[in-house]
Protein backbone atom coordinates (compact mmCIF):
# COMPACT_ATOMS: atom_id res chain seq x y z
CA UNK A 1 0.00 0.00 0.00
CA UNK A 2 1.80 3.42 -0.85
CA UNK A 3 0.86 5.69 1.72
CA UNK A 4 0.52 9.32 0.83
CA UNK A 5 1.49 11.32 3.99
CA UNK A 6 -1.25 13.63 4.86
CA UNK A 7 0.12 15.81 8.06
CA UNK A 8 0.97 19.17 5.87
CA UNK A 9 -2.50 20.41 5.60
CA UNK A 10 -3.57 23.70 5.80
CA UNK A 11 -6.39 23.06 7.82
CA UNK A 12 -3.79 22.44 10.56
CA UNK A 13 -2.71 26.09 12.74
CA UNK A 14 1.03 25.51 12.75
CA UNK A 15 0.73 24.71 9.09
CA UNK A 16 -0.74 27.43 7.58
CA UNK A 17 0.96 29.56 9.93
CA UNK A 18 4.43 27.97 8.80
CA UNK A 19 3.70 28.24 5.52
CA UNK A 20 2.69 32.40 5.60
CA UNK A 21 5.44 32.66 7.94
CA UNK A 22 7.67 30.64 5.36
CA UNK A 23 9.05 28.62 8.21
CA UNK A 24 11.01 26.52 6.82
CA UNK A 25 11.90 24.31 9.93
CA UNK A 26 7.90 23.43 10.82
CA UNK A 27 7.55 21.97 7.01
CA UNK A 28 10.27 20.44 6.88
CA UNK A 29 10.25 19.19 10.34
CA UNK A 30 6.53 17.08 9.15
CA UNK A 31 8.39 15.77 5.87
CA UNK A 32 11.31 14.68 7.61
CA UNK A 33 8.89 12.61 10.55
CA UNK A 34 6.86 11.22 7.80
CA UNK A 35 9.62 10.09 5.50
CA UNK A 36 11.44 8.89 8.29
CA UNK A 37 8.02 6.61 9.04
CA UNK A 38 7.53 4.96 5.95
CA UNK A 39 5.33 7.37 4.09
CA UNK A 40 6.01 6.97 -0.24
CA UNK A 41 4.42 10.80 -1.35
CA UNK A 42 4.34 13.82 0.78
CA UNK A 43 0.72 14.97 0.14
CA UNK A 44 1.01 18.88 0.25
CA UNK A 45 -2.18 20.08 1.05
CA UNK A 46 -2.52 23.84 -0.06
CA UNK A 47 -6.40 24.82 -0.06
CA UNK A 48 -7.86 27.62 -2.54
CA UNK A 49 -4.48 29.41 -2.32
CA UNK A 50 -5.37 32.51 -3.80
CA UNK A 51 -2.72 34.71 -2.61
CA UNK A 52 0.85 34.87 -3.85
CA UNK A 53 0.42 31.23 -5.39
CA UNK A 54 3.21 31.41 -7.59
CA UNK A 55 5.41 32.90 -4.45
CA UNK A 56 4.08 30.43 -2.34
CA UNK A 57 3.77 27.11 -4.00
CA UNK A 58 7.49 27.69 -5.35
CA UNK A 59 8.95 28.01 -1.71
CA UNK A 60 6.90 25.50 -0.22
CA UNK A 61 7.50 22.93 -2.76
CA UNK A 62 11.31 23.57 -2.95
CA UNK A 63 11.47 23.97 1.00
CA UNK A 64 9.73 20.15 1.42
CA UNK A 65 12.15 18.48 -1.75
CA UNK A 66 14.96 20.01 0.09
CA UNK A 67 13.97 17.41 3.14
CA UNK A 68 13.49 14.69 1.38
CA UNK A 69 13.49 12.17 -1.58
CA UNK A 70 10.38 11.59 -1.55
CA UNK A 71 7.35 12.58 -4.62
CA UNK A 72 5.07 14.75 -3.93
CA UNK A 73 1.42 15.31 -4.18
CA UNK A 74 0.03 18.65 -5.02
CA UNK A 75 -3.58 18.84 -2.99
CA UNK A 76 -5.79 21.73 -4.21
CA UNK A 77 -8.52 22.14 -6.17
CA UNK A 78 -7.18 25.50 -7.69
CA UNK A 79 -5.91 24.84 -10.92
CA UNK A 80 -3.36 27.84 -10.94
CA UNK A 81 -1.82 26.47 -7.70
CA UNK A 82 -1.50 22.94 -8.98
CA UNK A 83 0.50 24.35 -12.24
CA UNK A 84 2.53 26.34 -10.08
CA UNK A 85 3.67 23.80 -7.74
CA UNK A 86 3.99 21.20 -10.42
CA UNK A 87 6.79 23.43 -11.55
CA UNK A 88 8.81 22.80 -8.67
CA UNK A 89 8.66 19.05 -8.40
CA UNK A 90 11.62 17.29 -9.15
CA UNK A 91 9.80 13.25 -9.19
CA UNK A 92 7.08 12.54 -11.29
CA UNK A 93 4.14 14.00 -8.91
CA UNK A 94 0.51 13.30 -8.43
CA UNK A 95 -2.25 15.59 -8.89
CA UNK A 96 -4.73 15.83 -6.26
CA UNK A 97 -7.29 15.81 -7.21
CA UNK A 98 -9.76 15.95 -10.85
CA UNK A 99 -12.81 15.02 -10.88
CA UNK A 100 -15.42 14.72 -13.64
CA UNK A 101 -16.86 18.55 -13.02
CA UNK A 102 -16.40 20.25 -16.52
CA UNK A 103 -14.05 23.16 -14.59
CA UNK A 104 -11.91 19.80 -13.51
CA UNK A 105 -11.94 18.22 -16.84
CA UNK A 106 -10.88 21.50 -18.85
CA UNK A 107 -8.30 22.54 -16.12
CA UNK A 108 -7.06 20.30 -13.96
CA UNK A 109 -6.92 17.41 -16.16
CA UNK A 110 -4.46 18.57 -18.43
CA UNK A 111 -1.90 19.12 -16.60
CA UNK A 112 -1.55 15.40 -16.14
CA UNK A 113 -0.55 15.48 -19.84
CA UNK A 114 1.47 18.73 -19.66
CA UNK A 115 3.77 17.88 -16.58
CA UNK A 116 3.57 13.85 -16.79
CA UNK A 117 2.38 13.80 -13.62
CA UNK A 118 0.27 10.96 -12.18
CA UNK A 119 -2.79 12.00 -11.23
CA UNK A 120 -6.01 11.28 -8.80
CA UNK A 121 -9.42 11.43 -10.33
CA UNK A 122 -12.29 11.00 -8.09
CA UNK A 123 -15.90 9.99 -8.84
CA UNK A 124 -17.40 13.51 -7.96
CA UNK A 125 -19.19 15.43 -11.02
CA UNK A 126 -21.57 18.35 -12.01
CA UNK A 127 -24.12 16.86 -9.91
CA UNK A 128 -22.50 16.42 -6.93
CA UNK A 129 -21.60 12.99 -5.65
CA UNK A 130 -23.20 10.45 -7.17
CA UNK A 131 -24.80 8.35 -4.65
CA UNK A 132 -24.42 4.35 -5.48
CA UNK A 133 -21.57 2.45 -6.51
CA UNK A 134 -23.25 1.85 -10.04
CA UNK A 135 -23.48 5.59 -10.45
CA UNK A 136 -19.58 6.49 -9.19
CA UNK A 137 -18.75 3.37 -11.45
CA UNK A 138 -20.63 5.24 -14.36
CA UNK A 139 -19.57 8.34 -13.80
CA UNK A 140 -15.70 7.20 -12.87
CA UNK A 141 -15.54 5.53 -16.08
CA UNK A 142 -16.99 8.85 -18.51
CA UNK A 143 -14.07 10.54 -16.96
CA UNK A 144 -11.69 7.59 -17.37
CA UNK A 145 -12.78 8.03 -21.01
CA UNK A 146 -12.43 11.64 -21.26
CA UNK A 147 -8.47 11.73 -19.51
CA UNK A 148 -7.79 8.80 -21.86
CA UNK A 149 -8.83 10.81 -24.42
CA UNK A 150 -6.71 13.22 -23.40
CA UNK A 151 -3.70 11.05 -23.84
CA UNK A 152 -3.60 9.98 -20.31
CA UNK A 153 -3.34 6.47 -19.89
CA UNK A 154 -5.34 4.50 -17.23
CA UNK A 155 -1.79 3.58 -15.12
CA UNK A 156 -1.57 7.08 -14.70
CA UNK A 157 -4.75 7.48 -12.85
CA UNK A 158 -5.69 6.82 -9.05
CA UNK A 159 -9.52 6.34 -8.67
CA UNK A 160 -10.75 8.27 -5.68
CA UNK A 161 -14.52 7.02 -4.39
CA UNK A 162 -14.60 9.81 -1.70
CA UNK A 163 -15.09 8.70 1.73
CA UNK A 164 -17.52 10.04 3.54
CA UNK A 165 -18.20 9.90 7.34
CA UNK A 166 -19.29 6.55 8.95
CA UNK A 167 -20.78 8.16 11.61
CA UNK A 168 -23.45 10.05 9.35
CA UNK A 169 -26.51 8.99 10.61
CA UNK A 170 -28.64 7.07 8.22
CA UNK A 171 -26.61 6.85 5.06
CA UNK A 172 -23.14 6.66 6.54
CA UNK A 173 -22.36 3.09 6.82
CA UNK A 174 -24.24 1.93 3.68
CA UNK A 175 -21.29 4.36 1.86
CA UNK A 176 -18.95 2.60 3.39
CA UNK A 177 -19.78 -0.67 2.69
CA UNK A 178 -20.23 0.61 -0.85
CA UNK A 179 -17.13 2.11 -1.14
CA UNK A 180 -15.41 -1.41 -0.19
CA UNK A 181 -17.33 -2.33 -3.14
CA UNK A 182 -16.12 -0.21 -5.20
CA UNK A 183 -12.83 -0.58 -4.67
CA UNK A 184 -13.40 -4.35 -5.32
CA UNK A 185 -15.19 -4.30 -8.52
CA UNK A 186 -12.78 -1.03 -9.98
CA UNK A 187 -10.22 -3.77 -11.71
CA UNK A 188 -12.91 -5.55 -13.75
CA UNK A 189 -14.27 -2.30 -14.95
CA UNK A 190 -11.15 -0.14 -15.42
CA UNK A 191 -8.12 -2.55 -15.37
CA UNK A 192 -5.22 -0.72 -14.35
CA UNK A 193 -6.52 2.21 -12.99
CA UNK A 194 -4.73 2.98 -9.48
CA UNK A 195 -7.31 3.49 -6.56
CA UNK A 196 -6.99 5.62 -3.76
CA UNK A 197 -8.90 7.33 -0.72
CA UNK A 198 -8.84 10.29 1.51
CA UNK A 199 -8.65 7.85 4.65
CA UNK A 200 -9.13 10.05 7.64
CA UNK A 201 -12.79 11.16 6.49
CA UNK A 202 -14.12 8.00 7.68
CA UNK A 203 -13.86 8.94 11.65
CA UNK A 204 -14.28 12.81 10.66
CA UNK A 205 -17.13 13.94 13.38
CA UNK A 206 -15.99 10.88 15.38
CA UNK A 207 -14.68 11.36 18.96
CA UNK A 208 -10.72 12.03 18.33
CA UNK A 209 -9.90 9.50 20.39
CA UNK A 210 -11.90 6.83 18.60
CA UNK A 211 -10.50 8.02 15.08
CA UNK A 212 -7.49 6.22 14.84
CA UNK A 213 -8.99 2.34 15.07
CA UNK A 214 -11.95 3.11 12.75
CA UNK A 215 -9.20 4.43 10.42
CA UNK A 216 -6.69 1.72 10.79
CA UNK A 217 -9.36 -0.95 10.31
CA UNK A 218 -11.31 0.85 6.93
CA UNK A 219 -7.68 0.85 5.79
CA UNK A 220 -6.77 -2.74 5.73
CA UNK A 221 -10.42 -3.54 4.90
CA UNK A 222 -10.01 -1.59 1.91
CA UNK A 223 -6.35 -2.92 0.96
CA UNK A 224 -8.27 -6.39 1.02
CA UNK A 225 -9.93 -5.28 -1.94
CA UNK A 226 -7.49 -3.98 -3.49
CA UNK A 227 -6.77 -0.69 -2.49
CA UNK A 228 -3.46 1.44 -4.63
CA UNK A 229 -2.81 3.91 -1.80
CA UNK A 230 -4.48 5.89 0.92
CA UNK A 231 -3.64 9.81 1.94
CA UNK A 232 -2.95 8.66 5.65
CA UNK A 233 -1.10 9.45 8.34
CA UNK A 234 2.10 7.78 8.12
CA UNK A 235 2.89 8.65 11.79
CA UNK A 236 0.36 6.60 13.51
CA UNK A 237 2.38 3.55 14.05
CA UNK A 238 -0.05 0.95 14.21
CA UNK A 239 -1.88 1.81 11.16
CA UNK A 240 1.87 1.33 9.53
CA UNK A 241 2.72 -1.73 11.81
CA UNK A 242 -0.84 -3.20 9.52
CA UNK A 243 0.46 -2.07 6.46
CA UNK A 244 4.09 -3.71 6.84
CA UNK A 245 1.80 -6.90 7.50
CA UNK A 246 2.81 -6.88 11.45
CA UNK A 247 -0.73 -7.71 12.59
CA UNK A 248 -1.29 -10.63 10.56
CA UNK A 249 -3.95 -11.89 13.38
CA UNK A 250 -5.99 -8.79 14.27
CA UNK A 251 -6.06 -8.83 10.03
CA UNK A 252 -7.40 -11.92 9.72
CA UNK A 253 -10.15 -11.26 12.27
CA UNK A 254 -10.76 -8.47 10.15
CA UNK A 255 -11.06 -10.56 7.40
CA UNK A 256 -13.24 -12.76 8.82
CA UNK A 257 -15.41 -9.96 10.61
CA UNK A 258 -16.22 -8.93 6.50
CA UNK A 259 -16.70 -12.42 5.33
CA UNK A 260 -19.70 -12.18 8.11
CA UNK A 261 -18.49 -14.83 10.03
CA UNK A 262 -19.87 -14.37 13.56
CA UNK A 263 -16.65 -14.12 15.44
CA UNK A 264 -16.46 -15.46 19.64
CA UNK A 265 -15.14 -12.21 21.29
CA UNK A 266 -15.17 -13.83 24.69
CA UNK A 267 -11.59 -15.84 24.24
CA UNK A 268 -10.30 -12.51 22.43
CA UNK A 269 -8.09 -9.74 23.89
CA UNK A 270 -9.52 -6.64 24.31
CA UNK A 271 -7.45 -5.33 21.23
CA UNK A 272 -8.58 -7.92 18.64
CA UNK A 273 -12.19 -7.49 20.25
CA UNK A 274 -12.60 -3.72 19.70
CA UNK A 275 -11.17 -4.37 16.09
CA UNK A 276 -14.13 -6.78 15.42
CA UNK A 277 -16.65 -4.39 16.72
CA UNK A 278 -15.32 -2.06 14.36
CA UNK A 279 -14.84 -4.11 11.20
CA UNK A 280 -18.52 -4.66 12.03
CA UNK A 281 -19.32 -1.37 12.16
CA UNK A 282 -17.52 -0.65 8.86
CA UNK A 283 -19.47 -3.55 7.93
CA UNK A 284 -22.96 -1.96 8.35
CA UNK A 285 -23.40 -5.46 10.35
CA UNK A 286 -24.24 -3.31 13.51
CA UNK A 287 -25.60 0.28 13.79
CA UNK A 288 -23.19 3.23 14.33
CA UNK A 289 -23.27 5.19 17.05
CA UNK A 290 -19.88 7.00 19.34
CA UNK A 291 -20.21 3.99 21.72
CA UNK A 292 -20.06 1.02 19.21
CA UNK A 293 -17.00 0.41 21.26
CA UNK A 294 -18.58 -0.16 24.99
CA UNK A 295 -21.32 -2.59 23.81
CA UNK B 1 -50.92 -22.89 -13.34
CA UNK B 2 -48.57 -21.43 -10.60
CA UNK B 3 -50.39 -20.49 -7.66
CA UNK B 4 -49.50 -17.58 -6.20
CA UNK B 5 -48.13 -17.93 -2.80
CA UNK B 6 -47.59 -14.04 -0.53
CA UNK B 7 -43.92 -14.17 0.45
CA UNK B 8 -43.79 -14.11 4.41
CA UNK B 9 -41.24 -12.67 6.04
CA UNK B 10 -40.00 -13.74 9.69
CA UNK B 11 -38.05 -12.22 12.11
CA UNK B 12 -35.01 -12.43 14.37
CA UNK B 13 -35.50 -9.48 16.24
CA UNK B 14 -38.58 -7.71 18.32
CA UNK B 15 -39.28 -5.09 20.66
CA UNK B 16 -39.41 -5.66 23.88
CA UNK B 17 -42.77 -5.42 26.15
CA UNK B 18 -42.36 -2.62 28.44
CA UNK B 19 -45.31 -2.50 31.42
CA UNK B 20 -45.98 0.88 32.67
CA UNK B 21 -47.91 1.17 36.24
CA UNK B 22 -48.90 -0.88 38.72
CA UNK B 23 -51.52 -2.79 40.25
CA UNK B 24 -55.09 -2.12 38.21
CA UNK B 25 -53.91 0.35 36.26
CA UNK B 26 -50.93 -0.98 34.18
CA UNK B 27 -50.36 -0.86 30.61
CA UNK B 28 -48.24 -2.90 28.15
CA UNK B 29 -46.48 -1.24 25.41
CA UNK B 30 -44.05 -3.29 22.77
CA UNK B 31 -44.34 -6.72 22.23
CA UNK B 32 -44.00 -6.98 18.33
CA UNK B 33 -42.24 -9.81 16.39
CA UNK B 34 -43.51 -7.71 13.72
CA UNK B 35 -42.63 -4.52 11.63
CA UNK B 36 -45.33 -2.12 12.17
CA UNK B 37 -48.80 -3.00 10.88
CA UNK B 38 -47.00 -6.22 9.09
CA UNK B 39 -49.54 -8.27 9.84
CA UNK B 40 -49.59 -10.53 6.99
CA UNK B 41 -46.10 -11.45 8.00
CA UNK B 42 -44.93 -14.15 10.78
CA UNK B 43 -45.43 -12.86 14.52
CA UNK B 44 -47.54 -10.85 16.28
CA UNK B 45 -48.37 -7.45 17.90
CA UNK B 46 -49.92 -8.10 21.15
CA UNK B 47 -49.80 -4.87 22.36
CA UNK B 48 -51.53 -2.26 19.88
CA UNK B 49 -50.24 1.36 19.73
CA UNK B 50 -51.84 3.30 23.24
CA UNK B 51 -53.00 6.91 22.86
CA UNK B 52 -52.41 9.11 26.27
CA UNK B 53 -53.74 13.03 26.35
CA UNK B 54 -51.35 15.76 27.94
CA UNK B 55 -51.80 17.75 31.13
CA UNK B 56 -49.86 20.60 32.07
CA UNK B 57 -49.13 21.14 35.70
CA UNK B 58 -49.84 25.21 35.14
CA UNK B 59 -52.33 27.25 33.56
CA UNK B 60 -50.65 27.49 29.51
CA UNK B 61 -49.63 30.38 28.58
CA UNK B 62 -51.16 29.65 24.78
CA UNK B 63 -54.80 30.86 25.17
CA UNK B 64 -55.67 29.31 21.60
CA UNK B 65 -59.35 29.01 22.18
CA UNK B 66 -60.28 26.16 20.38
CA UNK B 67 -56.91 24.20 22.32
CA UNK B 68 -58.88 25.01 25.37
CA UNK B 69 -62.42 24.62 25.23
CA UNK B 70 -62.35 21.43 26.07
CA UNK B 71 -60.85 22.08 29.41
CA UNK B 72 -61.71 25.71 30.27
CA UNK B 73 -63.00 24.90 33.13
CA UNK B 74 -60.48 22.57 34.64
CA UNK B 75 -57.58 24.30 33.11
CA UNK B 76 -56.13 25.51 36.45
CA UNK B 77 -56.06 22.26 38.39
CA UNK B 78 -54.20 19.98 36.81
CA UNK B 79 -55.68 16.89 38.86
CA UNK B 80 -59.18 17.80 37.39
CA UNK B 81 -57.68 17.96 34.15
CA UNK B 82 -55.82 14.50 34.22
CA UNK B 83 -59.48 13.65 35.57
CA UNK B 84 -61.42 14.79 32.82
CA UNK B 85 -59.12 13.07 30.13
CA UNK B 86 -59.68 9.88 31.61
CA UNK B 87 -63.58 10.82 30.38
CA UNK B 88 -62.05 11.16 27.03
CA UNK B 89 -60.84 6.71 26.97
CA UNK B 90 -57.11 7.42 27.14
CA UNK B 91 -54.91 4.85 27.84
CA UNK B 92 -52.55 6.98 30.22
CA UNK B 93 -52.21 10.40 31.37
CA UNK B 94 -48.81 12.29 30.41
CA UNK B 95 -48.25 15.29 33.06
CA UNK B 96 -46.09 17.79 31.39
CA UNK B 97 -43.91 19.71 34.44
CA UNK B 98 -43.86 23.11 31.97
CA UNK B 99 -44.07 25.08 35.42
CA UNK B 100 -40.22 23.64 36.65
CA UNK B 101 -38.82 25.08 33.25
CA UNK B 102 -35.97 27.65 34.21
CA UNK B 103 -37.75 29.78 31.33
CA UNK B 104 -41.30 29.59 32.57
CA UNK B 105 -42.03 29.56 36.99
CA UNK B 106 -38.63 27.80 37.72
CA UNK B 107 -40.70 26.31 40.54
CA UNK B 108 -38.91 23.87 42.35
CA UNK B 109 -38.73 20.07 42.28
CA UNK B 110 -40.48 19.25 45.47
CA UNK B 111 -43.75 20.95 44.57
CA UNK B 112 -43.35 19.45 41.41
CA UNK B 113 -43.05 15.72 42.72
CA UNK B 114 -45.63 16.42 45.48
CA UNK B 115 -48.52 16.89 42.67
CA UNK B 116 -47.20 14.16 40.66
CA UNK B 117 -47.53 11.61 43.68
CA UNK B 118 -51.05 13.10 44.26
CA UNK B 119 -52.18 12.39 40.84
CA UNK B 120 -50.83 9.16 41.30
CA UNK B 121 -53.79 8.74 44.17
CA UNK B 122 -56.40 10.34 41.68
CA UNK B 123 -56.36 8.93 38.56
CA UNK B 124 -57.29 5.62 37.37
CA UNK B 125 -54.55 5.45 33.98
CA UNK B 126 -50.82 4.74 34.25
CA UNK B 127 -49.46 8.11 34.30
CA UNK B 128 -46.34 9.59 32.15
CA UNK B 129 -44.65 12.10 33.59
CA UNK B 130 -42.40 14.48 31.65
CA UNK B 131 -40.02 17.68 33.08
CA UNK B 132 -39.18 20.44 31.00
CA UNK B 133 -36.84 19.18 29.24
CA UNK B 134 -34.11 22.03 30.55
CA UNK B 135 -30.97 19.08 31.52
CA UNK B 136 -30.07 20.92 34.27
CA UNK B 137 -33.51 21.74 35.95
CA UNK B 138 -34.82 18.06 34.91
CA UNK B 139 -31.39 16.47 36.50
CA UNK B 140 -33.31 17.92 39.96
CA UNK B 141 -36.49 17.61 39.13
CA UNK B 142 -37.21 14.63 37.32
CA UNK B 143 -34.97 12.48 40.64
CA UNK B 144 -37.48 14.06 43.19
CA UNK B 145 -40.00 13.03 41.17
CA UNK B 146 -38.35 9.32 41.17
CA UNK B 147 -37.90 9.32 44.81
CA UNK B 148 -41.15 10.30 46.10
CA UNK B 149 -43.48 7.79 43.72
CA UNK B 150 -41.02 5.28 44.38
CA UNK B 151 -42.61 1.64 43.30
CA UNK B 152 -45.10 3.52 40.81
CA UNK B 153 -43.89 2.11 37.87
CA UNK B 154 -44.20 5.85 36.14
CA UNK B 155 -43.03 6.64 32.66
CA UNK B 156 -40.20 9.34 33.49
CA UNK B 157 -38.09 11.40 30.62
CA UNK B 158 -36.81 13.14 29.31
CA UNK B 159 -33.90 11.53 30.12
CA UNK B 160 -30.90 13.15 28.10
CA UNK B 161 -27.23 12.92 26.99
CA UNK B 162 -26.64 15.69 29.95
CA UNK B 163 -28.43 14.06 32.53
CA UNK B 164 -28.40 10.20 31.78
CA UNK B 165 -26.67 9.11 34.76
CA UNK B 166 -28.44 11.22 37.77
CA UNK B 167 -31.79 10.63 36.13
CA UNK B 168 -31.46 7.02 35.08
CA UNK B 169 -30.33 6.31 38.47
CA UNK B 170 -33.04 7.88 40.48
CA UNK B 171 -35.12 5.97 37.74
CA UNK B 172 -33.35 2.41 38.62
CA UNK B 173 -33.72 2.75 42.21
CA UNK B 174 -37.07 3.70 42.65
CA UNK B 175 -38.85 0.90 40.40
CA UNK B 176 -39.74 3.22 37.28
CA UNK B 177 -39.26 3.12 33.95
CA UNK B 178 -36.73 5.49 31.61
CA UNK B 179 -37.56 7.92 28.06
CA UNK B 180 -34.42 8.14 27.01
CA UNK B 181 -34.44 11.26 23.89
CA UNK B 182 -32.26 12.46 22.25
CA UNK B 183 -32.31 14.81 19.13
CA UNK B 184 -33.50 13.13 15.76
CA UNK B 185 -30.70 10.73 15.25
CA UNK B 186 -30.63 7.04 15.42
CA UNK B 187 -26.72 7.01 16.07
CA UNK B 188 -26.90 9.26 18.80
CA UNK B 189 -30.24 7.56 20.11
CA UNK B 190 -28.26 4.24 19.77
CA UNK B 191 -25.63 5.64 21.45
CA UNK B 192 -27.60 6.96 24.47
CA UNK B 193 -28.98 3.74 24.72
CA UNK B 194 -25.82 1.77 25.37
CA UNK B 195 -24.73 4.38 28.05
CA UNK B 196 -28.34 4.12 29.39
CA UNK B 197 -28.03 0.06 29.97
CA UNK B 198 -24.97 -0.01 30.99
CA UNK B 199 -27.07 0.12 34.35
CA UNK B 200 -30.45 0.49 33.38
CA UNK B 201 -32.21 -3.02 32.31
CA UNK B 202 -33.04 -2.57 28.76
CA UNK B 203 -36.62 -3.70 29.53
CA UNK B 204 -37.55 -0.07 31.24
CA UNK B 205 -36.28 2.27 28.19
CA UNK B 206 -38.85 3.73 25.97
CA UNK B 207 -37.22 5.87 23.16
CA UNK B 208 -38.11 9.42 22.55
CA UNK B 209 -37.20 10.06 18.82
CA UNK B 210 -38.45 13.12 19.23
CA UNK B 211 -41.64 14.08 17.08
CA UNK B 212 -41.87 17.26 14.38
CA UNK B 213 -45.20 18.13 13.55
CA UNK B 214 -46.76 18.14 10.00
CA UNK B 215 -44.81 20.45 8.32
CA UNK B 216 -42.21 21.31 10.53
CA UNK B 217 -40.26 17.85 10.09
CA UNK B 218 -42.20 15.24 10.56
CA UNK B 219 -40.18 13.47 7.54
CA UNK B 220 -37.08 13.16 9.76
CA UNK B 221 -39.36 11.99 12.86
CA UNK B 222 -41.44 9.40 10.56
CA UNK B 223 -38.30 8.11 8.65
CA UNK B 224 -36.45 7.68 12.15
CA UNK B 225 -39.11 5.75 13.62
CA UNK B 226 -39.33 3.33 10.83
CA UNK B 227 -35.83 3.23 10.99
CA UNK B 228 -35.31 2.19 14.44
CA UNK B 229 -38.04 -0.41 14.60
CA UNK B 230 -36.50 -1.94 11.02
CA UNK B 231 -32.87 -2.31 12.58
CA UNK B 232 -34.27 -3.65 15.94
CA UNK B 233 -36.90 -6.31 14.78
CA UNK B 234 -34.65 -7.33 11.76
CA UNK B 235 -31.21 -6.87 12.27
CA UNK B 236 -32.19 -7.72 15.98
CA UNK B 237 -30.18 -4.57 17.67
CA UNK B 238 -30.22 -4.64 21.40
CA UNK B 239 -29.96 -1.07 21.29
CA UNK B 240 -33.01 -0.13 19.38
CA UNK B 241 -35.31 -2.99 20.43
CA UNK B 242 -37.40 -0.56 22.89
CA UNK B 243 -41.09 0.79 21.97
CA UNK B 244 -41.11 4.53 21.20
CA UNK B 245 -43.39 6.94 22.36
CA UNK B 246 -44.33 9.97 20.25
CA UNK B 247 -44.82 12.84 22.12
CA UNK B 248 -46.52 15.11 19.38
CA UNK B 249 -49.27 17.61 21.34
CA UNK B 250 -47.12 19.85 22.16
CA UNK B 251 -45.13 20.43 19.04
CA UNK B 252 -48.28 20.51 16.53
CA UNK B 253 -50.01 23.38 18.50
CA UNK B 254 -47.32 25.33 18.29
CA UNK B 255 -47.64 25.27 14.66
CA UNK B 256 -49.12 28.89 13.27
CA UNK B 257 -51.80 26.57 11.26
CA UNK B 258 -52.81 24.80 14.30
CA UNK B 259 -53.56 27.71 15.99
CA UNK B 260 -55.52 29.40 12.87
CA UNK B 261 -58.64 27.50 13.63
CA UNK B 262 -60.28 24.78 15.38
CA UNK B 263 -60.70 22.09 12.53
CA UNK B 264 -57.31 23.00 10.51
CA UNK B 265 -55.25 22.72 14.57
CA UNK B 266 -57.15 18.91 14.80
CA UNK B 267 -56.61 17.83 10.99
CA UNK B 268 -53.27 19.07 12.18
CA UNK B 269 -52.76 16.74 15.17
CA UNK B 270 -54.65 14.19 13.96
CA UNK B 271 -52.50 13.79 10.18
CA UNK B 272 -49.16 13.72 12.50
CA UNK B 273 -50.40 11.30 14.89
CA UNK B 274 -51.59 9.05 11.70
CA UNK B 275 -48.51 8.90 10.21
CA UNK B 276 -46.21 8.23 13.42
CA UNK B 277 -48.70 5.79 14.72
CA UNK B 278 -48.03 4.26 10.74
CA UNK B 279 -44.55 4.65 11.32
CA UNK B 280 -44.32 2.46 14.23
CA UNK B 281 -44.74 4.65 17.68
CA UNK B 282 -46.14 1.97 20.31
CA UNK B 283 -47.67 5.45 22.42
CA UNK B 284 -48.59 8.56 21.38
CA UNK B 285 -49.05 11.91 23.54
CA UNK B 286 -51.75 14.00 21.62
CA UNK B 287 -53.19 17.08 23.49
CA UNK B 288 -56.66 17.57 22.11
CA UNK B 289 -59.37 15.09 22.55
CA UNK B 290 -61.21 15.39 19.99
CA UNK B 291 -58.14 14.07 18.27
CA UNK B 292 -57.89 11.40 19.97
CA UNK B 293 -61.61 10.71 19.23
CA UNK B 294 -60.81 10.70 15.14
CA UNK B 295 -57.90 9.00 15.30
CA UNK B 296 -59.51 5.94 17.01
CA UNK B 297 -62.32 6.04 14.66
CA UNK B 298 -59.86 6.14 11.40
CA UNK B 299 -57.58 2.86 12.48
CA UNK B 300 -61.04 1.32 13.59
CA UNK B 301 -60.60 0.54 17.58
Amino acid sequence: MIIIGENIHVIAKDVSVAIRERNATVIQGLTKEQTQSGANYIDLNVGPMKKDTEETMKWLVNCVQEATDLPLSIDTMNPVAMEAGLKFCRKRALINSASGKTDSKAQMLPLAKKYNADVVVSVMTDKGMPPEVESKIESIMETVAHANELGIPNEDIWVDPIILPVSTAGEGQNIAVGNLEFIRILQDVLPGVKSTVGLSNISNGVPAHLRPILNRTYLVMLGRNGLYSAIADPLDEELMAFMKGELSQITDLIYRTMDGEEIDLSPLPQKEVAYVKTARVLMAQSLYSDAWLEI
Amino acid sequence: MMEYKAPKEAYKGMVREVTIGKGDKTMKIGGETILPLHFFDEGSLPNPPKFALEVLDMEPTDKTQHLMEPFADVISDPIKWAKKCEGFGVDAICLMLVSTDPAEKDAPADGAAQLVKRMVGEIKKPLIVYGSGDEKKDAEVLPKVAQVCAGENLLIGPVQKENFEVVGKAILDNGHVAIAQSPLDINLLKELNVKLCKFLPPERVVIDPLSSALGYGIEYSFSLIERVKQIGVITKDSMTMMPIIANLGDECWKTKQAKENRTQGLLWEGMTALSLYLAGANILVLRHPETLKSIKETIGR
